[in-house]
């Protein structure tokens, strides 16, 4: 509070108090209205003063306000579009929201002040169509570019049903193909310098290289590439959407499809903010179960990370191994949880069952025979002269660039930067347990592969304190919006049958208010920000991923290598697509 | 090769092509056993190829490797470029941005070809009613077997690769586009639904949920 | 040869082997050609490249370095034409030829050798080099 107190008395001296407007949130981010003439000049001096340097733009989001029902202290706006900025040296979040009136608004750009803003600004564009003043190529990003409307828009339908039904016949397949077609004077690229013709490579949406659907069209001169554009958007299903026709309860099953090798991990960050909205503290049992689980899907994410990275830099054989310790990881999960990967195990208040009688010898088990494993792919595959020659030295990026370009995660603690929202954050729990970070200091693709290699280590510690200290109590909280309720006295007393029946059919009902959880999950910091207009729906879902900016920066950082390179590049910024596209 | 669309129990579907049935059937024995031990070939050792949308596409990779290891079927080689696979395996949800694509890489797949379609998402859109997913592949492809699941266990993707197989033996090509009557004769498919509705009836004990 | 009567070798099974090898080529092109379906859809014929049109073509000027690699390819051919008459004629030329053809060969090796150190056959970035020059520059800064 004292932070927030003194940063936003910074922001009064220096502009004038009646641009500045100031708003109380749920989570206790502080957050200010201002001005859409004055969110330049804010942001520059937030980002350059020195004592708070929010040197890192966390999120850009807009939201339509048009069909909020609940009457707020706040300024009046029919879209609004907000701003969240991180500090690192002060270890705080800032929210900025401007006030948009209009059916299509317009406002400046913030790409000149911050590189990474450029997707975030596309991706409101094209959910939203607010148009940003100077943004250097301000196109649709998610969408197809032949698409008309703007999806998260309150009027543009959302399901699919209540389209036309879908057909292709082939003039549609001749005229979407040639919107797909890659012009690069759109882009600003020369066809030809003096001596050689450049060729424009597509690494198209179906490639074995690519983990996914995912193109990039290459600028070649030769071997080297001399530029690179991603396009995403071949994998996006809505999920922010989806929102907003999903209850609160029924939502969490298209959260574990977000980040789909990161499974209970997305339900994690979700409903930390439901529960911060909600007000819902969980007992401790519930944070342990919690972190358990959480961790052995990091280690199952990390572990298909290394299989198919060692495959794309060549070694046909380590995948083979990691699956199958994978599936050692599934046995477990299956029998707490019941599905393998998308287990959709937690709950609102808590998690969906106890867990089982045995599950302690089959957690104790894998912890027993997995640290012999990672020795084993140790010696196969970081100690190996053909990998490092291929991960040494490539994708380098600094820590100033790191934070600039919004990479968290592993991609920063490799820049030699020893940052983990666990840590530094600490939620669910995490406080109690006792493990490192592992950091590394060239920031290049063998140092992002120790550094998962390191944390896979460190769950594993974690998991085994999680084993020894599991505390007795109820698997869920005693609070009236739980989801759904204990079932043992749903039998008994009327009341409790009653919320019972409400809050699985209906959708329990969270106050109004805002709030935001922050993760840090397999890939990097994940977040959930939460408006909710106080019915059973929530009004706005933004869902902040930590692969959208790693995939941005990846033009920037693979100028001059060969298309060999770009694969180690790909391969070690460990994205997933439905993290990036949702 | 032109293709329509036809519903689950039509029988008059099956059958296309120049010839009849009864002509099919009454070739020479030679040509026939010649037919069938290409048949036998392709059925056991269906090519898939390297194309997964989603989250089904994480499953269909861990069928390959050795836990669930579908190589044991034929499915050894994965192929990167269409014209080299014999199976498509819609592995994910299908985005409205991804149609044209899939359509054109199906269009570069070469005779025989079939499509797997895997995953609720891709047999009908699963639980995304949303705006940027067409509900099925079956939209725009002819689909062959379709694999229920969110994502579908490995094992059970192995069974929709061997129910095609299956098929895919018993399918009557013919051997050159010069000589022969022309056009694919394929087998009646009944659901597993239906066939396994016997054993499913008479299953009475289930393991709890509460012991490991 | 050691003997020095000449007798002259049958020329008829070349000629039968090289029959044998066009038949079977004949025979092999003609029942790809006529077996198995045939089949033309719209995009059938177009190049593969990941779903999607192509930008531009494929034939393009190629950029220099490919270039110098053929250049080099075609002296070190050269070189392995000259030692294959010289080992023809081996048993002929005896102690003179064999120092001649050493001398030709370190030539070239030195070539060869001048080559890999300036970097002639390095293709796309070195990792370790640019690894050091940024452990260089942060060591300058921090001073």
């Amino acid at each position: 509070m004292r932070f927030a107190n003194s940063i936003l008395q910074h922001l009064q001296d220096h502009f004038s108090a009646d641009v500045l407007q100031q708003q109380i949130t749920v989570d206790e981010i502080p957050t200010v209205w201002v001005a859409k003439e004055k969110i330049i000049p804010v942001i520059q001096y937030l980002k350059s003063n020195k004592h708070q340097s929010f040197s890192f733009l966390y999120d850009l989001c807009g939201i339509d306000e048009r069909n909020k029902t609940k009457k707020t202290t706040a300024p009046p706006s029919d879209f609004t579009v907000v701003y969240h900025l991180f500090s690192y040296n002060q270890n705080h979040f800032i929210r900025i929201k401007v006030a948009l009136r209009g059916a299509y608004p317009c406002l400046p750009s913030l790409s000149s002040v911050y590189k990474n803003a450029n997707w975030y600004e596309r991706e409101v564009y094209d959910m939203f169509g607010i148009r940003f003043e100077g943004h250097p190529h301000l196109q649709r990003i998610l969408m197809p570019r032949t698409w008309e409307g703007h999806p998260l828009r309150k009027e543009h339908p959302a399901r699919a049903t209540e389209m036309e039904p879908y057909q292709l016949w082939d003039e549609k397949q001749d005229i979407e193909q040639e919107a797909l077609q890659f012009k690069p004077e759109e882009w600003g690229m020369q066809r030809e310098s003096d001596d050689a013709d450049f060729m424009f490579l597509n690494i198209g949406p179906q490639h074995p290289g690519t983990h996914g659907v995912l193109r990039i069209i290459l600028q070649l001169n030769g071997e080297d590439i001399v530029d690179a554009v991603p396009e995403i958007g071949f994998h996006h299903r809505g999920a922010e959407k989806m929102g907003e026709r999903q209850s609160w309860h029924t939502y969490i099953p298209y959260t574990d499809r977000v980040d789909y090798l990161g499974g209970v991990m997305n339900n994690l960050a979700y409903l930390l903010a439901v529960e911060k909205l909600a007000g819902i503290k969980v007992p401790d049992r519930v944070k342990v179960i919690r972190v358990m689980l959480c961790e052995l899907f990091r280690v199952a994410s990390h572990l298909v990370w290394f299989g198919t990275f060692a495959q794309d830099v060549g070694q046909l054989s380590p995948v083979f191994y990691m699956f199958t310790d994978r599936e050692k990881i599934f046995d477990i999960i299956e029998a707490i949880c019941g599905g393998r990967m998308h287990p959709n195990w937690f709950r609102i208040g808590g998690v969906s069952q106890d867990l089982p009688k045995g599950w302690e010898q089959l957690v104790r088990s894998f912890v027993d025979h997995f640290p012999k494993q990672l020795k084993e792919y140790n010696n196969m595959v970081i100690r190996n002269s053909i990998f490092r020659a291929r991960t040494r030295g490539i994708g380098v990026y600094t820590l100033e660039e790191a934070i600039e370009w919004g990479v968290t995660g592993a991609g920063l603690r490799a820049c030699g930067f020893e940052w983990d929202f666990r840590k530094k954050r600490p939620y669910s729990g995490y406080e109690m347990f006792d493990f490192d970070i592992p950091v590394a200091h060239n920031g290049d693709c063998y140092d992002r592969s120790v550094v998962r290699v390191e944390e896979m280590r460190q769950s594993l510690r974690i998991i085994e304190q999680c084993i020894n200290n599991m505390p007795e109590g109820s698997y869920k909280a005693d609070h009236p919006l739980t989801t759904p309720p204990v079932k043992q006295y749903t039998m008994q007393d009327i009341e409790t049958l009653i919320t019972h029946f409400l809050n699985v059919s209906w959708g329990p009902v969270i106050p109004a208010g805002e709030a935001m959880s922050c993760i840090e999950a397999t890939k990097g910091a994940n977040s959930y920000y939460l408006t909710s207009d106080g019915s059973t729906a929530a009004y706005r879902v933004r869902i902040r991923t930590p692969s959208f900016p790693h995939m941005q920066m990846v033009p920037y950082i693979s100028k001059g290598y060969t298309v060999a390179d770009l694969l180690s590049i790909l391969g070690s910024v460990d994205f997933v697509l439905a993290d990036i596209d949702r | 090769m032109k293709w329509w669309v036809s519903k689950a129990g039509d029988t008059t579907g099956n059958i296309s092509g120049s010839g009849t049935m009864e002509e099919a059937v009454s070739k020479s024995i030679m040509l026939t056993s010649l037919q069938d031990l290409v048949a036998w070939g392709r059925k056991n050792s269906m090519w898939p190829f390297h194309f997964g949308l989603s989250c089904c596409f994480v499953e269909m990779a861990t069928s390959i490797t050795s836990k669930y290891d579908v190589a044991r079927f034929g499915a050894e080689v994965i192929r990167g470029t269409p014209r080299e696979a014999d199976v498509m395996v819609i592995a994910g949800t299908v985005f409205i941005k991804m149609v044209p694509i899939i359509k054109r890489l199906h269009e570069q797949m070469m005779e025989p070809r079939w499509v797997i379609s895997m995953g609720s998402c891709a047999n009908s859109g699963g639980m995304y009613d949303i705006y940027s997913v067409v509900q099925g592949v079956d939209k725009f492809l002819p689909v062959d077997v379709y694999v229920p699941g969110c994502p579908p266990r490995p094992d059970a993707f192995m069974q929709g690769l061997l129910l095609l197989a299956d098929a895919v033996g018993k399918e009557k090509r013919p051997l050159s586009w010069v000589i022969g009557a022309q056009g694919v004769i394929k087998p009646q498919l009944t659901s597993m639904k239906d066939r396994k509705r016997e054993e499913r009836m008479n299953t009475v004990q289930f393991r709890g949920i509460d012991e490991v | 040869m050691p003997g020095h009567k000449i007798y002259s070798t049958p020329l008829w099974p070349l000629f039968l082997y090289a029959g044998i090898v066009m038949l079977l080529l004949a025979i092999i092109l003609s029942l790809s050609y006529v077996l198995g379906q045939h089949h033309k859809d719209r995009a059938t014929d177009k190049p593969y490249e990941g779903g999607i049109e192509q930008t531009g073509s494929a034939r393009l000027r190629f950029s220099a370095q490919f270039y110098l690699v053929a250049m080099l390819f075609v002296i070190f051919d050269i070189e392995a034409v000259f030692i294959m008459l010289w080992a023809l004629g081996f048993y002929e030329l005896g102690w003179p030829g064999y120092i001649g053809a050493s001398v030709f060969i370190a030539q070239l090796v030195v070539v060869l050798i001048y080559e890999w150190g300036t970097g002639a056959l390095d293709i796309g970035i070195n990792g370790k080099k640019l690894l050091k020059a940024m452990q260089y520059r942060k060591l300058n800064s921090s001073q």
